[in-house]
């Protein structure tokens, strides 16, 4: 299903390779809802998904020149922003090992007990059980391989095609379609999991 | 969406100056000609330093001078296929076809298999059909051609690296490409060169190289065209 917004982030880069400097402002409007999302789920750290968010939109700006007139932006730009999450996290554990620094595994997803208290009712309990659900698998997309977790936050988080994660993650349709199957498989067994009485 | 966020990131940009396409052709037409002229000047430099008469007083009575003369056909049909290969390489290696992401990585192992392979069965081909030039030379086992190669297609390489800027998606296979494209233009270079076309000569002086700067090429396209976090 074609979205509005991304054509006009099509047209909009088009312009600013073009050389209308204006065009920059609607390539971010209509592209940064998505990309933050995306990178938001893959830091789960508000400020780096920004600071990153930002770097990413730098390096379409710097390489606008190359744009090729009718290429999709946003696959473009989750790829970039894919690459730049791993770069930054590579940096981090070697900022980590050099200044000898414990793995902070805490600023990850982290599950705050108090917002559930916020629900003095009985819908409180449906709320904790609901994040704890949704942290557990949150855990679980954490725990899968790296491929089968970056297929399936392409196509069921960020919603792209199956040729278009294919682009992003560098592989083919089947591939990608079979890690996402088997990424919902191991979700799927991790919520029944979840849900069985202890 | 802070509006905060979107002004820093819109100043930032404007900040920055970045090249139009128009901007980015110009620059692309100056490094390729940089690239060809720092090719051509390696291979003239190259020639005239590793001269025929220079190679007879290295190989003496070894190396009789009717070896290195190769018919005039022979030598227009080799380095017509070899350059028609070459420029092929380069347009696989620095167009993306209709996705900023590139080719697929089906299409760029598949070229980058193709290349070595086509170069070399083209320059044995075109040596049997021409017959003498297959001879054996055990004198010359190649690393002259090797170090030619080399030495031609550095100056290609980084230009190609330059022109293709940036490549999210499979870095180090886009470089190992345009690792083959510099090579397979050295190749026309070495092919013009040597009259060698005994295959143990081929694989060590006009194969390696190929292989080697595709190694380069993953290893400089990893490091320059991925792009990194601050």
């Amino acid at each position: 299903m074609a979205n509005p917004d991304l054509d006009g982030a099509d047209a909009a880069m088009e312009r600013y390779a073009r050389g209308d400097a204006a065009a920059f402002a609607d390539v971010y409007d209509a592209i940064t809802p998505r990309l933050l999302d995306f990178l938001r789920r893959a830091t789960r750290d508000a400020s780096a998904a920004e600071d990153l968010m930002q770097q990413t939109l730098l390096h379409m700006h710097r390489a606008r020149g190359s744009f090729i007139p009718g290429a999709p932006v946003m696959p473009w730009a989750c790829a970039i922003a894919r690459r730049l999450v791993t770069d930054s996290a590579r940096r981090r554990r070697v900022e980590r090992r050099v200044f000898s620094e414990t793995p902070a595994d805490d600023d990850r997803m982290t599950y705050d007990p108090t917002a559930a208290t916020t629900a003095a009712t009985a819908a409180a309990d449906d709320l904790l059980h609901a994040r704890r659900l949704a942290w557990r698998v949150q855990q679980r997309i954490d725990a899968l391989p790296e491929l089968q977790r970056n297929a399936y936050r392409l196509l069921r988080q960020e919603g792209l095609s199956l040729k278009r994660a294919a682009e992003v993650l560098g592989t083919t349709v089947s591939a990608v379609k079979l890690r996402a199957h088997r990424a919902s498989v191991a979700l799927r067994a991790a919520l029944r999991e979840a849900e069985e009485p202890a | 969406m802070s509006v905060e966020l979107r002004a820093r990131v819109l100043a930032a940009a404007a900040a920055e100056a970045s090249p139009t396409r128009a901007d980015l052709r110009r620059r692309n037409l100056v490094i390729g000609l940089v690239a060809a002229a720092s090719g051509l000047g390696a291979f003239v430099i190259f020639a005239v330093l590793m001269s025929e008469g220079h190679l007879l007083r290295l190989g003496g009575e070894v190396a009789p001078h009717h070896y290195l003369e190769r018919p005039v056909g022979l030598v227009a049909t080799s380095v017509g296929g070899a350059l028609v290969v070459a420029a092929t390489a380069v347009w696989l290696a620095l167009r993306r076809g209709r996705s900023m992401l590139g080719r697929s990585r089906r299409r760029l192992l598949f070229g980058a298999a193709l290349i070595p392979f086509s170069l070399l069965a083209w320059k044995v081909d075109c040596s049997i059909a021409f017959g003498a030039a297959m001879v054996a030379w055990p004198e010359r086992p190649g690393e002259r051609c090797l170090a030619l190669s080399l030495f031609v297609a550095a100056g290609p390489l980084l230009s190609f690296l330059a022109i293709r800027g940036s490549a999210p998606a499979q870095p180090a296979l886009n470089g190992a490409v345009i690792g083959f494209a510099a090579g397979a233009c050295a190749w026309v270079a070495a092919d013009l060169w040597c009259p060698v076309a005994y295959v143990p000569h081929v694989l060590l002086g006009h194969v390696l190289p190929l292989v080697v700067l595709a190694g380069a090429g993953a290893l400089l396209g990893r490091a320059l065209l991925a792009p990194r976090s601050r």
